[in-house]
């Protein structure tokens, strides 16, 4: 059974791994430590305390506060909402929906017609971080991307009761 | 022991190790085994060659000039190109699609990839390019596709590029031009313009036009390998000299060849040396023509279990066929390549159990020379089908490679027991055999999907097995086949390097043609094509006399055959036809090829696929010409009577097989005579390799110390 090194974890995250090394991973049966060694190394590198359930995109993560609350946070440190809530509707968004705003990225004639496509970003309040972006047509609602079953996921999964917060038991 | 007659010297200089095998008129060899030295592979070749020698008590001074011929193969090159350390070479292209190179028309992300990574898109990856962007340029010009010139050669473009690359320090320069192998009038031009620019630069700096080396269609097979000959192959020819010069000074009296990838031999000084780039396993399906002749056997399937891959090929009316675009060390490349079919699967393949299914799953990638956990010094944790073996007490572990390699059994039980048998719920031997059973089902559909795709019936193939994992196996695969017969030689492990030794002093060139004759056309029409092809098979005669005129060969000593490749207009793919005539004259001729193409296409395919009515297309002219050189004996003996002497019998062994422990007859191969039969279950022993008989087989060897394997009931 594959088992990785934090090290070899680490380049991972930072897209450093060795493309070989690489390739062997995805080649072969994954390791099950895997989950663990991750959360560990993102745990290490947000500048707060708060424990993490799950990481949720490149820069969120579901965490769990002191009194057992599960919340989608920032590495910057902004609390957006409730792990099942869609953070996206407390994010700062822009819209590209007009020629010029589409044609700071893309030159004319690669860019999108905003009458049939806009692309929507979003931002964390906390940081500025861009932390999503949607390409929809213009009156589509706001996408919820994912609603995780922690539970779930540690009980029948990893084989263990989620973490629960200190001092207190289930 | 030196009234023994050494014959032939074949060398495998590998990437770490230098193998020569030394083979005797009786088909007996010895392998020596030397580190290669890299700065000059002669050193190590000797030492090697040393090292073989001592098995027979000789010396390199008194073997060497008993020896016919020698064949050279060896990894350098390959070595060279897959590392990227070949020499800096600049490009010279069509203005507007220098970008083409380095895009490797897509296929090249997944070259070489396992099935499963095949469809795994996100392990697909592109390599560096052999000629990065900076040192390719653009010349404008184009000839389209029948020869026109639609823009002409923009000739004052061809000497600020020179200039430019030779600033940038290049080593060589390339020069590949759109259908320049239909219309060679402007990349030449540019060759000599490419010539006068470095002249008054004082540079002598090599050029290499695509068209004076491989003059086919496909643009990006066609470049990678004019890439190749300047990057790799050119670089290397010194090592080859010098590797010649070493023989000859120890008394050879010939000079080395080397196995070219279209299973014939050339010369050191040939033209196009990157022929030379793939030869290892060729040299087995070479023998197997060789042998199959000698036999009076027309079609032979080929078989070869090594310890990382399996890999066979076909013999049909005596000869092997060839793949004219092939790929290897991930590029597409023009080269003929003997056509031959491999799977990742031998003696070394890792062995694990899938945790989702509970399935056992054998390889893609294998342990190499490190066998397995069986083997302590490999350092090896994961276990391999040579650990079942050696649970199974299919192999002596104390005569392993004749006992030079100790394998530790306890080792591999504790391995397989941890990593197979629990997880399964199993007992140790059980899931040892099941791998073993896995492993032969999986090459016998392999080898029947093989023989059937192409058309034929197992039926009509002999079939045979070597390669030091073959003959454990060749009982499993072959179960239930129905081969005419089953030949397993007696020298199987070194059955590659016998194929080296056998193989034709023969050159091929290629070249691309565009012949088109409509249904029931007129006699005019038939008579021009048959002048066309003529024309290209004489352009070819020429190329072929003068490397042999090289070597000291006049024309009248050259055998030459001529080949063409046909299809039905508007098919993507043809097939390539040994001619029945050696001079066309006019239409009547014309026809006889036609007719030939479809028999040969009913054959391949089915007589009801044939499609006359579309007209045919001639796609290529081939010559291939040889001359006569020594080959091996193959071995003769009296025959004996068919009870084996009791010298060779080496006692009994326990064996699990289906179930049970059986007692296995161990015999020695070497002690076994001409005429003797040997009846299952046994286990015949030689230094390299260990060939099986199971319960329902039985095997005997003939005159020519080759065993056949019959199976005697229906098998369990």
């Amino acid at each position: 059974m594959a088992k990785y090194d934090k090290a070899t974890i680490e380049e991972l995250i930072d897209g450093t791994i060795d493309f070989f090394q690489l390739k062997d991973m995805l080649s072969s049966f994954k390791d099950p430590g895997r989950f663990d060694t991750y959360l560990e190394i993102l745990q290490e590198r947000v500048p707060w305390e708060d424990r993490i359930l799950m990481p949720y995109s490149l820069h969120l993560y579901v965490v769990q506060k002191s009194d057992g609350q599960r919340i989608i946070k920032c590495d910057c440190g902004h609390e957006f909402c409730e792990a099942h809530d869609n953070w996206k509707l407390h994010a700062l968004i822009h819209v590209r929906e007009t020629d010029e705003k589409l044609q700071v990225l893309y030159p004319e004639l690669l860019a999108p017609d905003p009458q049939w496509q806009v692309i929507r970003e979003y931002y964390c309040p906390g940081c500025a971080s861009q932390l999503e972006v949607e390409s929809v047509t213009p009156w589509y609602p706001v996408l919820h991307d994912f609603d995780p079953d922690i539970d779930g996921f540690y009980e029948e999964w990893l084989g263990r009761p989620v973490p629960q917060p200190s001092g207190k038991s289930r | 022991m030196s009234s023994r007659k050494t014959q032939i010297l074949a060398i495998d200089a590998g990437g770490t190790m230098t193998d020569t095998f030394i083979i005797d008129d009786h088909g007996e060899f010895v392998v020596g085994k030397a580190q290669t030295t890299p700065g000059d592979e002669s050193v190590g070749l000797l030492y090697s060659a040393e090292d073989a020698l001592s098995l027979w008590d000789m010396k390199v001074e008194d073997a060497f000039p008993q020896l016919l011929t020698g064949v050279y193969s060896g990894t350098a090159m390959l070595n060279r190109l897959v590392s990227r350390k070949g020499r800096k070479v600049g490009l010279i292209v069509n203005r507007g699609m220098e970008d083409f190179h380095r895009m490797g028309r897509s296929i090249q992300s997944y070259l070489g990839y396992s099935y499963s990574d095949r469809l795994h898109i996100n392990t697909h990856r592109y390599d560096p390019p052999l000629v990065p962007r900076e040192w390719t340029r653009g010349v404008t010009e184009r000839v389209d596709l029948f020869g026109n010139v639609v823009i002409p050669l923009y000739e004052q473009e061809v000497a600020p590029a020179v200039r430019e690359l030779v600033d940038a320090g290049v080593e060589a320069i390339v020069i590949s031009f759109l259908h320049s192998y239909k219309n060679p009038i402007h990349e030449r031009r540019a060759r000599d313009i490419v010539q006068e620019t470095l002249d008054t630069l004082e540079s002598d700096i090599p050029i290499f036009a695509s068209v004076d080396y491989y003059p086919v269609r496909k643009e990006t097979p066609r470049t990678n390998t004019t890439i190749i000959e300047a990057y790799a192959a050119d670089p290397s020819r010194r090592t080859l000299e010098l590797v010649n010069e070493r023989v000859k000074e120890k008394g050879a009296n010939f000079d080395i060849r080397v196995m070219a990838s279209h299973g014939g031999t050339i010369s050191i000084k040939a033209n196009e040396l990157a022929r030379t780039l793939v030869s290892g396993p060729i040299g087995g399906v070479v023998g197997g023509r060789y042998l199959g002749q000698a036999l009076g056997l027309k079609n032979i399937v080929c078989s070869d279990i090594g310890g990382t891959s399996f890999d066979i090929a076909l013999i049909n009316q005596g000869d092997f066929s060839i793949d004219t675009s092939p790929d290897m060390a991930r590029l597409v490349l023009s080269l003929p390549l003997v056509a031959m079919d491999s799977v990742g699967a031998g003696t070394g393949s890792f062995v694990r159990v899938d945790p989702y299914t509970k399935s056992i799953v054998l390889g893609p990638d294998s342990a190499g020379y490190r066998v397995g956990v069986c083997y302590p010094d490999g350092g090896l944790d994961t276990i391999t089908v040579s650990d079942c073996h050696v649970v199974l007490g299919l192999i002596n572990p104390d005569n392993f490679l004749g006992g030079q390699v100790k394998l530790d059994r306890q080792r591999a039980y504790d391995a397989v027991k941890e990593q197979l048998a629990t997880p399964l719920g199993m007992s140790v031997e059980a899931a040892s055999f099941g791998v073993i059973e896995l492993l032969e089902a999986q090459l016998r559909n392999y080898l029947e999907s093989l023989v059937m795709g192409k058309g034929y019936s197992p039926t009509q193939f002999s079939c045979f097995s070597y390669g030091g994992g073959g003959p454990l196996h060749t009982a499993g695969y072959v179960k239930g086949l129905g081969f005419e017969d089953v030949l397993v030689p007696a020298w199987a492990a070194g059955f590659s390097a016998f194929g080296c030794g056998a193989a034709d002093f023969e050159y091929r060139y290629d070249k691309t043609l565009d012949i088109n004759v409509g249904y029931q056309a007129t006699e005019n029409v038939r008579d021009d094509a048959a002048e066309a092809l003529q024309g290209a098979w004489n352009e070819l005669t020429e190329k072929v006399r003068d490397e042999f005129d090289k070597n000291g060969f006049a024309s009248s000593a050259v055998q030459l055959r001529l080949n063409f490749r046909m299809q039905y207009q508007g098919q993507l793919n043809d097939l390539e036809i040994e001619s029945p005539l050696t001079v066309l004259n006019g239409a009547t001729d014309w026809d006889k090829l036609a007719d030939t193409f479809e028999d040969v296409y009913a054959r391949v395919y089915a007589r009801a696929a044939r499609s006359p009515e579309l007209g045919y297309t001639v796609t290529g002219a081939i010559v291939r010409g040889s001359v006569e050189i020594p080959k091996p004996k193959i071995p003769e003996e009296p025959y004996e009577s068919e009870t084996p002497n009791s010298a060779a019998f080496q006692g009994q062994r326990k064996v699990y097989w289906d179930g049970e422990f059986l007692m296995a007859d161990i015999w020695e191969m070497e002690a076994l005579k001409a005429g003797n039969r040997v009846r299952a279950f046994a286990v015949i022993e030689s230094p390299a390799t260990t060939f099986v008989i199971p319960p329902g087989f039985e095997a005997v060897l003939d005159t020519h110390r080759i065993f056949h394997l019959r199976q005697v009931s229906e098998g369990r």
